[in-house]
């Protein structure tokens, strides 16, 4: 834990909320939690940046949950939009256009559809070119959007609308953390909005370094992930008490774990409680892939704890 | 005032200098890749402030050159043909914004097949993308559109993003004297960019460019686009006379060639339109009564001054430097509209020449003048021409030939050596 | 919705006629209020979208009839049959609505704390809507559900077929009719208000909000099935385990204390899940209207 983090524990957190209600995000959506309690500590001074997901029905004219700026891209270009915005604000700043107290924090906002895939290609670009933003991704695991179809966030054995076969999604999760890291950008980190403290810590971080801030949050879903949506923060803990969604960060080439579960839950009671990997247990158990999983999570912590 | 020789491409980097450009959104693309060099080096070198980024992409190009007008700052930006393809949700995304910025496009052939030489393809495929268009002929045209397209954009009346086409090759590569005007009266004509309260600021809360439900509201932000897209016209007028009267060339929303009297016209855009007028003056020398339209302004499309101008003629020849597969030419459908119910409409060719740089020479011309004429005795227009010649499809069999050729050599060869292995 | 207007929809092809069924998508997400339509005719119908006119309205979620946005009796006339499934007794209904159709409601089952039988909302819709049209028989409602639910195996069609046709029976002794609708006159008729649309600089006719986090004129608190109350004298207050994990930040601290609005929570309980006391208690909508009576 960072000594200078003014969330030492719970009580520090923000108990006021900036971000409006009303919006039309399902019941229960993981991304939401995570967004508002994001924007709790990044402040009004932030203008978003969207791409084409879930969250492009925050704003719907003629209403806005942010106090800030918006500004809707397209779904592969968010990050360019982040670069103009960035540098016009710069310009202005030179030029003494503007204050130092009209400027604005740039987020990108995306979904893991974007992020994994189409967007991909101007995220990295955005790290090469150093771009002084925070990059925030709700990971949900699939083109939530459009109604879950896989996407390259997918993890190995989901069903999806378009994995619907007896063994769900063939590929693997595409392990962005570790593509974003090569890049060296200042800051990466994974965060849940199931572990507010954690993220609270990890983002008040990012908010006072420079240079691309990459941040991916798992985002539970209940429309998606087809459970309960009063589970969301429970299957959230689980993703990280299973090992499944470990809380990192990297900063100066170094990976550091946040919350290492030194008692790991089985894989199984965080899949168990998904309709996505109801085909795992039903009709009867398929015990080489829950073993899969479980041995690739176990991998991974393998190689955290040498 | 200096004159000096510069290419195309360099005239509209001054273009982007002279109007104080603040920010310039990159990506390499030939043939348009000199303008974002020259940008680049003056910045370097201190000799105009600035910023330029390289994007990884025109589609990212667009997208930043849109947030950064988005938030109060004058973009140029600059592309060609696949790059502008490339780029086309963000064309259609950014002007819906009403984000005002001039992006200079060198038009280039589409693929397939690649080419690098020029038409009007690319540029077309943007017709209708919220982008208005001014179409150059000459170098010294570019330079001074880019300073109009600059007034056009940020009015209030308009705010509308703008591009500034020139040829590749043609006019990008090649030199000609152009006068550079001088900064203190191009500041007079193009004042500071005020992005009015569009704008992201700490202090004011602001949504760009939101989702909307239901074809209610949606049909007002489109037509309203639309509204402020033919309110170019008359704002393209006033700024094209302020243009006259500080620096003495008019650049007229459409450029008439000795068309008072004629009773033939050719309507043609572009560098090649040049060519149309040389021959216009041989005709003329010859003792035929013609001339020359073309429109500068595409979009918004100046409807009334084109009807003015064509009718009452004896017969028009529309050649198109592009081609809509299914349908021919596109400038020739457009003026068919306009011309479309009048009484004194003239008789109305199409012609489709210069795809992918192919030259048009002057007999061709005078030829198609003929056509015209023997088209308006025969009280029927002609069937639409390809201009390709005999020569030139002879040429074409004889690359199919060797195309054909070592594929059956190679075929053969394969054979041989199956057989050498047994 | 969806699932009402497919077996809806296909009872009618069972029954001979030319159809047309869709549902239709907001912005909305899981949870939020949505509509279906469906069109019978004998003949080929040729008109398309969203009805304007409709002849029979049917309501699953009665909380929606009396809220203006959502729109649900737009388009209602004197021949317009109102259906709604409700604890509600018609005569209150009458008194509470300013109507001008016959209104017949569908006594609601009793609820459960269970959303699993949430679906079978839609095929109680369906079965009184069929019944009320009085053109479709329970042969065709039966197999309409067989085709339409089939896929997700014969238990679950057993249990939507049950309740279907039960509200079917129980609505054929309705007296109210739905009758055919009248086609536009194209002898007669309004002339469209068309307008010029005037120019409006882009400060206004672009899509840009300037005003700030007003999405709370939104009132998602109509998705809510389910109400999660607080027992303050259970609560520990802790206060920012609510609040924190409620993905819509619809749980306030006042001087301490959570405090759940009721405009804006869509009932995901996430709070009633995570709440360390077991402070937070669901109700039923219907329930907590009831105690708010009392």
């Amino acid at each position: 834990m960072s000594e200078n983090t003014i969330f030492k524990n719970l009580k520090n957190m923000p108990s006021t909320h900036l971000l409006g209600t009303g919006t039309p995000m399902c019941a229960g959506c993981g991304g939401l939690e995570a967004l508002h309690e994001v924007y709790d500590i990044l402040g009004e001074k932030t203008v978003f940046v969207n791409a084409a997901g879930c969250m492009t029905l925050l704003s719907v004219y003629p209403f806005t949950p942010f106090r800030g700026g918006w500004l809707y891209t397209a779904m592969a270009s968010a990050p360019a939009g982040a670069q103009g915005v960035r540098d016009a604000l710069d310009i202005l700043k030179d030029k003494g256009a503007i204050d130092e107290d009209e400027d604005m924090q740039v987020v990108v906002l995306t979904g893991d559809g974007a992020a994994y895939g189409m967007g991909l290609s101007a995220t990295s670009g955005a790290m090469e070119r150093d771009l002084d933003f925070i990059y925030l991704c709700y990971d949900n695991e699939g083109y939530g959007n459009t109604g879950q179809q896989f996407s390259g966030a997918t993890p190995h054995g989901a069903k999806t609308a378009t994995s619907t076969g007896s063994r769900g999604y063939p590929g693997y999760k595409k392990p962005l953390f570790d593509i974003w890291a090569a890049h060296k950008p200042a800051y990466v980190a994974t965060v849940i909005g199931a572990e507010p403290l954690d993220l609270a810590r990890k983002i008040e971080k990012a908010k006072t370094m420079k240079g691309p801030r990459m941040i991916i949050a798992l985002s539970p879903c209940p429309t998606g992930w087809v459970y309960d949506p009063k589970e969301t923060a429970h299957i959230g803990q689980l993703a990280v008490k299973s090992g499944v969604w470990p809380l990192k960060e990297v900063i100066d080439g170094k990976v550091v774990h946040t919350k290492v579960p030194h008692k790991r839950v089985p894989v199984e009671e965080y899949l168990k409680l998904q309709g996505r990997y109801k085909h795992l247990f039903e009709p009867q158990r398929n015990e080489k892939l829950v073993a899969e999983i479980q041995a690739r999570v176990d991998a991974y912590w393998e190689g955290v704890e040498e | 005032m200096t004159r000096l020789l510069m290419t195309g491409n360099a005239a509209a980097a001054w273009g982007a200098r002279l109007a104080e450009v603040d920010y310039i959104p990159a990506f390499p693309i030939t043939p348009q890749t000199e303008i974002i060099e020259s940008l680049g080096a003056w910045i370097d070198k201190g000799e105009m402030p600035g910023r330029m980024v390289t994007l990884e992409s025109e589609h990212s190009m667009i997208t930043a050159a849109g947030s950064a007008a988005a938030t109060g700052v004058r973009v140029f930006s600059a592309t060609s043909s696949q790059g502008l393809l490339y780029a086309m949700e963000m064309l259609y995304t950014v002007s819906g914004w009403r984000a005002p910025f001039v992006l200079a496009n060198v038009s280039r052939g589409l693929a397939s097949p690649i080419t690098l030489e020029p038409d009007h393809n690319d540029i077309l495929a943007a017709r209708d993308s919220g982008f208005l268009q001014i179409h150059c002929a000459t170098c010294q045209e570019v330079l001074d559109s880019t300073l109009i397209a600059y007034r056009l954009a940020e009015d209030e009346r308009v705010r509308l993003p703008v591009i500034v086409n020139l040829d590749g090759f043609y006019l990008s590569f090649t030199r000609e004297p152009v006068t550079l005007p001088e900064q203190e009266k191009v500041r007079q004509f193009l004042p500071p960019f005020d992005a009015e309260n569009m704008m992201f600021r700490a202090s004011s809360p602001e949504s760009q460019a939101v989702a909307v439900l239901g074809g209610g509201p949606y049909s007002y932000f489109r037509y309203e686009t639309h509204l402020a897209a033919q309110n170019a016209l008359t704002v393209y007028d006033e700024i094209a006379a302020e243009f006259k009267l500080l620096f003495g060339r008019h650049h007229g929303a459409l450029e008439c060639y000795r068309c008072d009297d004629a009773e033939y016209l050719f309507v043609m855009m572009g560098s090649f339109a040049t060519k149309a007028k040389e021959a216009v003056d041989r005709l003329r020398d010859a003792g035929w009564s013609i001339g020359l339209v073309r429109p500068r302004l595409l979009r918004p499309l100046p409807h009334q001054a084109l009807q003015k101008v064509l009718c009452k003629r004896r017969a028009v020849a529309v050649i198109d430097q592009n081609i809509s597969m299914g349908m021919g030419g596109v400038l020739h459908s457009e003026i068919t509209s306009v011309l479309y119910g009048k009484p004194d409409a003239p008789l109305l060719a199409s012609f489709i020449g210069g795809l992918g740089g192919r030259d048009i020479p002057a007999e061709e011309f005078f030829q198609i003048a003929k056509v015209l004429r023997d088209a308006v005795e025969q009280g029927s227009a002609p069937p639409p021409r390809l201009l390709y010649t005999e020569n030139e499809l002879r040429e074409v069999r004889k690359l199919q030939a060797i195309a054909s050729v070592e594929r059956a050599e190679l075929r053969a060869d394969g054979e041989m050596g199956e057989k050498g292995d047994e | 919705m969806k699932t009402a207007s497919r077996i809806l929809g296909s009872a009618f092809f069972h029954q001979g006629y030319e159809v047309q069924d869709a549902p239709r998508y907001g912005a909305e997400r899981r949870g939020a209020p949505i509509f279906a339509f469906v069109r019978a005719d004998r003949a080929p119908i040729n008109e398309r979208g969203i009805i304007d006119k409709p002849d029979l309205i049917i309501v699953a979620d009665d909380t929606l009839v009396p809220v203006p946005a959502a729109g649900v009796v737009a388009g209602a006339d004197e021949h317009t049959v109102l259906l709604i499934n409700s604890h509600t007794d018609v005569n209150e209904w009458q008194q509470r609505l300013n109507y001008p159709g016959p209104i017949v409601v569908f006594p609601a089952p009793e609820e459960v704390a269970d959303r699993a039988e949430m679906p079978f909302i839609g095929a109680l819709c369906a079965g009184a809507a069929a019944a009320l049209c009085n053109v479709i028989n329970r042969d065709s409602l039966q197999q309409a559900i067989e085709q339409e639910l089939g896929h997700l195996g014969s238990d679950i069609v057993e249990r939507n077929s049950q309740r279907a046709l039960h509200a079917f029976d129980v609505m054929q002794r309705e007296e109210a009719n739905v009758v055919e609708g009248i086609s536009a006159d194209a002898a007669a008729w309004r002339a469209p208000e068309w307008i010029e649309l005037p120019f409006d600089d882009a400060r206004t006719a672009a899509p840009v909000i300037h005003a700030a986090d007003n999405t709370d004129a939104l009132k998602t608190g109509s998705w809510r099935t389910m109400r999660p109350v607080i027992d303050y004298e259970r609560c520990n207050k802790c206060w920012w385990i609510c609040s924190t994990f409620c993905p819509d930040g619809a749980i306030a601290v006042e001087e301490g204390s959570p405090v759940i609005d009721y405009d804006h929570c869509k009932g995901c309980l996430v709070c009633v899940a995570q709440c360390p006391p077991h402070a937070i208690e669901a109700v039923t909508e219907h329930q907590a209207a009831e105690k708010e009576k009392s």
